[in-house]
């Protein structure tokens, strides 16, 4: 019996539409994901996208999304039976209550694992399509997709099958079941969020029930070649992960055999209902007369009633979402999603750091569920709308009142639209009370309303508008979604495929930054027009909608397309040309500003110019050029019209031992050159599509001979752009750097194609690498730009009269003239040629200290930080100038720069910007917390010594000399400020994101004397290796060896130091038994992996205790692939003892008991310590100095008294 | 005096069967009754009239509305109670009545209110006018599909199978509700139920694959079988002989034995007496004459 309901159940499901639907649509992503060089989950370019942990991901990802179709397999089974009204029949018959709900259980859950069989197909499919790139796939392995699909994803459909299996038998209610699916769903997407958290890995490994935190776990610190050739064994936490999803499973699955009642649960109790009203409405006699009939109201067909009727009609539909349970449900879903959203806001990064909750980031929180949110509410309702009246069966009774035609459209969709309004209005008030809870309560109404609230109603009406048309003209409801659906996805696909143009994507424009600084500037300008072109089409598609619109019960496509000439003549066709014409109008306006005034734009576009670019230049790059001697500037801002005129001189100086005869003249793309000319030069070859000029001169230039170069360009933008508008220039808040204006001498290889997939996709060589460390010659350049060394600049910038413009140097002059300011700025002691220029409506606030004037200019909206930054530059300032070389200039500006431009600060010659985005509106209430404020002031100040006094040679290793060197000054001030206990929090979120970060790199891993675009290496290891440096060798002899750094190479030009210089001077400050240690941190790729055990502490007769505990060391030299090979260890470690576990909170001074440093070797040693008090804890490295992976493990707890 | 004539209506489906085939109907005001089998085309006719389908050909008129062309003219002056029909889920049978009385044109706030009362008043749903229609039994239903159908004093009524799953008390109480109405409105009663145009219609017709195979008055058209109905008890095994014999019109069991209804210009003998024929003869008749034409 049981096998036999097994049996048909198999059969019936496998008959659904939705299992060949649910299988092709799985089938065709898993195709899209591996044939398709755009869409990516998880697998970046060094790993293959058919490695086994790509295709753990992937499935792992999938499983999650299939649990939709999981639950429409097994919610069906409980459910078909009562709605069929079948149910009386099955339950008369012998049948048990085991063989009933087993039984159909294993045929749904059987049907529902087959379906997902498409998964492997299509991933399978997928890797061997003729197009792809192989060198992205590795060796096909078939026991990758066995073991993802069995141990990864079957488990998955398991767990969540039994779930809804219960849950069905509960509520006996698809839909319920449904709302269980959803939150589950955002539930399981907001635990992920909150388990990848440092220290939660082994908590996620086991209770993260869908095996994605345990695979993470088990893979988190995997290796590119790792991750290309194993699977995680199935041991550990990721069997315990299984083992106990697996045994809730089994739980829930007796659960329901306990629950399932046979009789109908809901449906007795509403029969009982009903059967109660009727003996209460059924009066003993026959209907009562009410005495003489009234005079009966005739019907008035007036204007007023038409209003009556379209009130209470919306009134009608709008009640019947809003009173649906399933409404309430998905908008606490979307709610409660947000508030994860919304709390995590704030932590702007890894390291801990918090800002304030200001409007514009809740904005961008909620942004992140309540528009997906709104899609499905637009999509589902606009289905449960329109099949409203035909599946309530009151669709005769109400096509037969005397309402027009058009009162079934207008008042579904002004009821959706209302629906749609008032959930993102949900929305803000959960924003609001967020910001109310952390007690922050400046909540910019204003702003919730016009930047967010209006722009995302009308976009989500737009897409009801479109569900509307399509529940018209679709046969079914299922249909009608399905059709939306596969819509959405397309939107994904297109835009991937270089389809980007918003004039044929439905409801497209241009997103529109905000900032506090800048508000939506007129940014708002573009998307609004977008607006209108496509509200335009979206009342054509209502208009549509209601000329075919089922009245009646005349159902085919035929007889309504017959009608609907009939219903738009009239003024639904006056409403219908008219709003053609708004379309056709806004278009050809929309069309002349994206492709006319502007260029079309693609990402696929733009990097097939990238590559041409390559092509045609490159072999340029090693020809000898003059380099920039002195830089004349004149830049006018026009902030309120997006334009940046710009005149200036170079002196340009021939440098080389050879004459020149060719000039290469670049500018980037979008300038317009207005004027160029070179002394005894004449234009030989000129690309207009590059911008990109050769000149010849008239007698070469000789060895030592300068010569004057002029320009006058224009940076601009007209109207506005499909995409990508220009964010540089704004009405408040403008920040542009030189090389956006002005020329570049000869050819060099910054901004090229990175990707390895992209570059052998043009054609190109597979990589472009710095070159080697040593390569002869290279120290000629500098890392910065190949086109100069030190220089002396003079930049004036005007601009309008209300905002105050700022530039690297001294500001020598100020004026004020028929409504704009002009300012000079001159600097005439050696600097880089790296300029900014910003201009916005600043306040300022000057401190004075020991001669040098720390200014910050800020948005007057946020004041908090301010003092702390001129503390943090006091702090800085007091240890450079004590340890390194003395601050070359008087003065030291930070500014404000608007979020849309960027999340960075940058350091120019005395100048540091700095985005609004981080930690300008930083929180610091919490001590606790790593002050990230004083952390990036620290480190840009850091780079006025480190790059703007040396400036490493263009090889490898440059960046060691300039960011390594900037957090190893940072790292020093925020070690005095904060002491070593705040310094291990930081440093563990540095060793954290590094161990990260080298598994999912674009190039093989290098040393950090050979860095080069790896910057997890020069940050985040560069942090760890000097801090360790430092702290072995000490503070000082690290700071001799910068300072003899900087007095070889300060200010000078060519040779440029190179991290062989740096290494050289720390050795020589290093005692011999460091200089191992010096190669490791520096030279090498070194892990460490030590572990402390067996910590037992036996109380002495004096008093105080002896306690021993082993210390199994390993040092590990990798490859930039990962591959490892042991290596001899012989080194110093702090050991201690302590109250609290130093890797958790609360650990501080009081709570050590003893610490001292001792030697350490591979293998296993004792330590023995003596203690003053009962120790609880025992360990290695207490201050998280080593790079380990398994950092935890060094610290262990003590047996004893 | 309003009427509705029907010429020659023909609804054909796309599956070519015909659900209507040349339907010509003169309909006067005061109750019309539309008998006819499950599958004869009277809920096709009733949708037809109610505006909601549209025919293959042929016109309806009522005075001087052009049904076809004009559905929105006649649907001011129309009340349709659908053969079966749903309701709103959580929404009262108050709301739902003055929802529909907007919908008919009975906007004005103090006429609306008087009339959603009279109605509710006159269907005996006064006590449950604040509960949700979806908890209302079968009958009760009913009742309020009679409710809103009243609404705006229409002209034209259109009931189609209204007594079907009504207790006998219910139907008792429905059937007295129609005959309320006044008499400057025409009503079309659809149903499969003979009794009920019996007690009720002062002219029908009776329609049996999409065709009208009889119309009149009732007396009538009883009269016209007068002397040609006869009875008999007999055993069950011999029904297949009499069968053969003559032509039956009905059987039933009555008393363990099976009585039989023959239709016979002149006495059979063998023990048949002469019946006082009903409408029942009638419509059994009429449907044994087209199963035998066709």
């Amino acid at each position: 019996m049981f096998f036999k309901v097994a049996a048909f159940e198999f059969r019936y499901q496998l008959r659904q539409p939705i299992f060949w639907i649910g299988a092709f649509i799985f089938a065709l992503l898993s195709f899209g994901l591996m044939a398709s060089s755009n869409i990516q989950i998880g697998s970046t370019d060094n790993i293959h996208k058919n490695s086994p942990f790509a295709i753990g991901r992937a499935t792992l990802v999938f499983a999650e999304f299939y649990m939709f179709v999981v639950a429409a397999f097994v919610a069906n089974v409980i459910v078909r039976d009562d709605e069929t009204g079948f149910g009386g029949i099955v339950r008369a018959t012998r049948m048990r209550k085991f063989d009933y709900l087993y039984g159909r259980f294993l045929g749904a859950f059987a049907v529902a694992a087959i379906g997902f069989l498409a998964v492997p197909f299509g991933l399978w499919l997928g890797s061997i399509a003729f197009w792809v790139d192989p060198e992205t796939m590795g060796p096909f392995v078939a026991r990758d997709y066995l073991y993802a699909y069995f141990v990864l994803g079957l488990p998955v459909i398991f767990l969540t099958a039994s779930l809804f299996f219960a849950l069905t038998t509960v509520t006996r209610s698809m839909m319920w079941t449904y709302v269980g699916v959803v939150g589950l769903f955002i539930g399981g997407q907001i635990l992920g969020v909150v388990l990848t958290r440092p220290g939660m890995e082994h908590i996620a490994a086991l209770w993260e029930p869908f095996g994605a935190g345990a695979f993470g776990a088990a893979t988190r610190y995997w290796t590119a070649s790792e991750r290309n050739t194993l699977v995680p064994p199935i041991t550990g936490d990721l069997l315990w992960n299984k083992v106990i999803w697996m045994s809730a499973a089994v739980a829930l699955l007796a659960l329901a055999h306990g629950l399932f009642r046979f009789q109908a649960g809901t449906v007795s109790k509403r029969a009982r209902k009903a059967a109660a009203l009727a003996v209460a409405a059924a009066p003993a006699e026959a209907f009562a007369s009410v005495g003489p009939r009234a005079a009966p109201a005739k019907p008035v067909f007036n204007a007023a009633a038409t209003w009556t009727q379209l009130i209470a009609r919306t009134r009608l539909d709008a009640g019947q979402v809003f009173r649906s349970p399933a409404y309430f449900v998905l908008l606490g879903l979307a709610a409660a999603a947000s508030v994860g959203n919304l709390w995590f806001a704030t932590e702007v990064s890894t390291y801990g750091g918090r800002v304030f909750p200001v409007s514009r980031i809740m904005m961008q929180a909620v942004s992140g569920l309540f528009p997906f949110f709104s899609l499905i509410i637009a999509i589902y309702y606009a289905g449960e709308l329109v099949w409203r009246e035909k599946e309530r069966k009151t669709q005769e009774i109400i096509d037969a009142a005397p309402v027009p035609d058009w009162m079934f459209v207008a008042p579904k969709t002004l009821a959706i639209a209302l629906v749609l309004f008032s959930t993102f209005v949900v929305g803000i008030l959960v924003a609001i009370a967020m910001q109310a809870s952390r007690g922050f309560f400046d909540f910019r109404i204003d702003e919730y309303v016009l930047w967010w609230l209006i722009p995302q109603t009308i976009d989500a009406v737009l897409i009801a508008a479109l569900a509307i048309l399509v529940q018209t003209l679709s046969p079914n409801k299922f249909a009608g979604w399905a059709i939306m659906v596969v819509y959405l996805i397309s939107t994904l696909v297109l835009g991937n495929l270089g389809f980007e143009d918003n004039l044929y994507q439905y409801s497209g424009g241009p997103a529109v930054p905000l900032s506090d600084m800048n508000a939506q500037g007129h940014y708002w300008i573009a998307a609004y027009w977008f607006r209108l072109y496509w509200s335009a089409f979206a009342l054509v598609l209502l208009v549509l909608a209601y000329g075919l619109w089922r009245r009646g019960t005349e159902t085919g496509l035929r007889p309504r397309l017959r009608q609907l000439p009939r219903r738009l003549s009239g003024l639904a066709g006056v409403i219908m040309g008219l709003a053609l014409v708004v379309f056709a109008g806004s278009g050809a306006f929309i069309f002349y500003n994206t492709h006319v005034l502007n260029p079309y734009r693609t990402a696929l576009g733009d990097e097939k110019w990238t590559a041409d670019y390559e092509k045609k230049f490159l072999r340029y790059e090693t020809l000898p050029q003059p380099k920039i001697a002195h830089v004349t500037l004149d830049l006018q801002i026009w902030p309120h019209q997006t334009r940046v005129v710009a005149h200036g001189a170079y002196v340009i100086q021939n440098r080389t031992n050879a004459p020149i005869g060719v000039l290469h003249v670049r500018f980037m793309r979008d300038v317009i050159v207005g004027a160029l000319k070179i002394d005894g030069a004449h234009l030989q070859t000129e690309y207009p599509d590059f911008n990109y000029r050769i000149y010849a001169f008239d007698k070469p230039m000789q060895p030592g001979e300068t010569r004057t170069l002029s320009f006058a360009s224009t940076f601009q933008q007209l109207g506005f752009r499909n995409s990508g508008n220009v964010v540089r220039i704004m009405d408040n808040g403008t920040f542009i750097n030189d090389q956006e204006l002005s020329p570049q001498i000869g050819m060099d290889r910054r901004l090229l194609l990175v990707d390895r997939t992209k570059r052998r996709k043009y054609g190109l060589t597979p990589e472009l690498r710095l070159p080697v460390l040593g390569t002869p010659g290279a120290d000629q350049f500098e890392g910065l730009r190949r086109d100069s060394d030190w220089v002396k600049a003079d930049i004036t910038v005007t601009t309008d009269a209300d905002q105050i413009p700022i530039a690297p140097g001294y500001k020598v002059s100020e004026a004020v003239a028929n409504g704009r300011r002009t300012a000079r700025f001159v600097t005439d002691s050696p600097v880089l040629n790296f300029f900014s220029a910003q201009s916005a409506r600043y306040a300022v606030s000057t401190v004075n200290y020991k001669g040098v004037a720390i200014s910050v200019y800020y948005d007057p909206q946020h004041p908090w930080n301010v003092a702390r930054i001129q503390r943090a530059m006091i702090a800085s300032l007091d240890y450079y100038q004590a340890n390194f070389s003395p601050y070359q200039f008087h003065q030291v500006r930070v500014l404000e720069f608007p979020a849309p431009d960027g999340s960075f600060a940058q350091s120019f010659t005395n100048t540091i910007p700095w985005s609004e985005g981080i930690f300008f509106i930083a929180d610091n209430s919490d001590p606790d917390r790593v002050d990230m404020v004083t952390y990036v002031g620290a480190h840009e100040l850091g780079h006025q010594w480190w790059a703007h006094q040396v400036i490493g040679a263009d090889e490898q290793g440059e960046a060691m000399l300039s960011e390594t060197m900037a957090q190893y000054s940072a790292g020093q001030v925020m070690k005095h400020m904060y002491g070593p206990y705040m310094m291990r929090r930081f440093l563990k979120f540095e060793l954290d994101s590094y161990l990260r970060n080298r598994g999912g790199s674009v190039l093989p891993e290098q040393p950090l004397d050979r860095v080069e675009t790896q910057d997890y290496v020069y940050y985040r290891k560069g942090s760890l290796a000097m801090y360790r440096l430092q702290d072995q060798i000490g503070e000082d002899a690290v700071d001799r060896a910068l300072r003899h750094l900087l007095h070889d190479f300060a200010f000078k030009g060519p040779p440029y130091p190179t991290s062989v210089d740096l290494i050289k001077d720390l050795r020589q400050e290093a005692p011999a038994d460091k200089q191992q240690l010096i190669t490791d941190l520096l030279q090498k790729i070194t892990l460490y992996d030590v572990k402390a055990d067996h910590a037992v502490a036996k109380k002495r007769p004096d008093g105080r205790y002896d306690l021993t505990f082993t210390v199994d060391a390993k040092k590990i030299y990798a490859d930039g692939l990962g591959h490892e090979t042991p290596a001899p260890m012989n080194e110093t470690l702090d050991v201690g003892a302590f109250d609290v576990d130093p890797g958790g909170s609360g650990f501080n001074a009081s709570k050590v008991i003893a610490v001292q440093r001792v030697a350490i070797h591979s293998g296993v040693q004792t330590v023995t310590l003596t203690v003053t008090r009962p120790p609880k804890f025992a360990g290695v490295d207490p201050f998280s100095e080593l790079i380990d992976r398994d950092a935890a493990a060094t610290i262990t707890k003590v047996a004893g008294p | 005096m309003p009427s509705l004539v029907i010429d020659k209506l023909t609804h054909v489906y796309p599956n070519d069967v015909r659900a209507l085939d040349a339907v010509s109907l003169n309909i006067p005001n005061g109750l019309y009754g539309l008998l006819g089998p499950n599958g004869a085309g009277k809920s096709t006719l009733m949708r037809t009239i109610a505006t909601l389908q549209a025919p293959t050909s042929g016109s309806i008129r009522f005075d001087d509305i052009d049904v076809i062309a004009e559905p929105q003219k006649l649907r001011r002056t129309l009340g349709y109670l659908p053969q079966d029909f749903g309701v709103y889920p959580r929404v009262s049978a108050y709301d739902m009545l003055d929802h529909m009385a907007v919908l008919k044109g009975v906007a004005a706030p103090k006429a609306r209110r008087e009339t959603v009362e009279y109605l509710l008043n006159q269907t005996n749903l006064w006590s449950v006018r604040k509960k949700a229609l979806a908890s209302f039994s079968g009958g009760m239903r009913q009742r309020f599909g009679i409710a809103q159908a009243l609404i705006g004093d229409p002209s034209l009524i259109i009931v189609d199978e209204p007594t079907a799953g009504l207790d006998p008390e219910e139907r008792l109480r429905f059937l007295n509700l129609l005959a309320e109405i006044g008499e400057n409105v025409v009503v079309i009663l659809s149903t499969h139920i003979v009794e009920d145009v019996a007690d009720l219609c002062p002219r029908m017709a009776i329609i049996a694959g999409g065709r009208i195979v009889r119309e009149g008055g009732p007396l009538d058209l009883i009269a016209e079988l007068k002397g040609r109905i006869w009875t008999k008890s007999i055993a069950r095994d011999e029904l297949e002989a009499c069968r053969a014999n003559h032509q039956v019109i009905s059987t039933r069991l009555f008393a363990g034995r099976t009585v039989v209804h023959i239709l016979s210009d002149a006495d059979p003998g063998e023990g048949f007496a002469a019946a006082t024929g009903g409408l029942e003869d009638v419509y059994f008749s009429t449907l044994s004459a087209q199963r035998q034409a066709a």
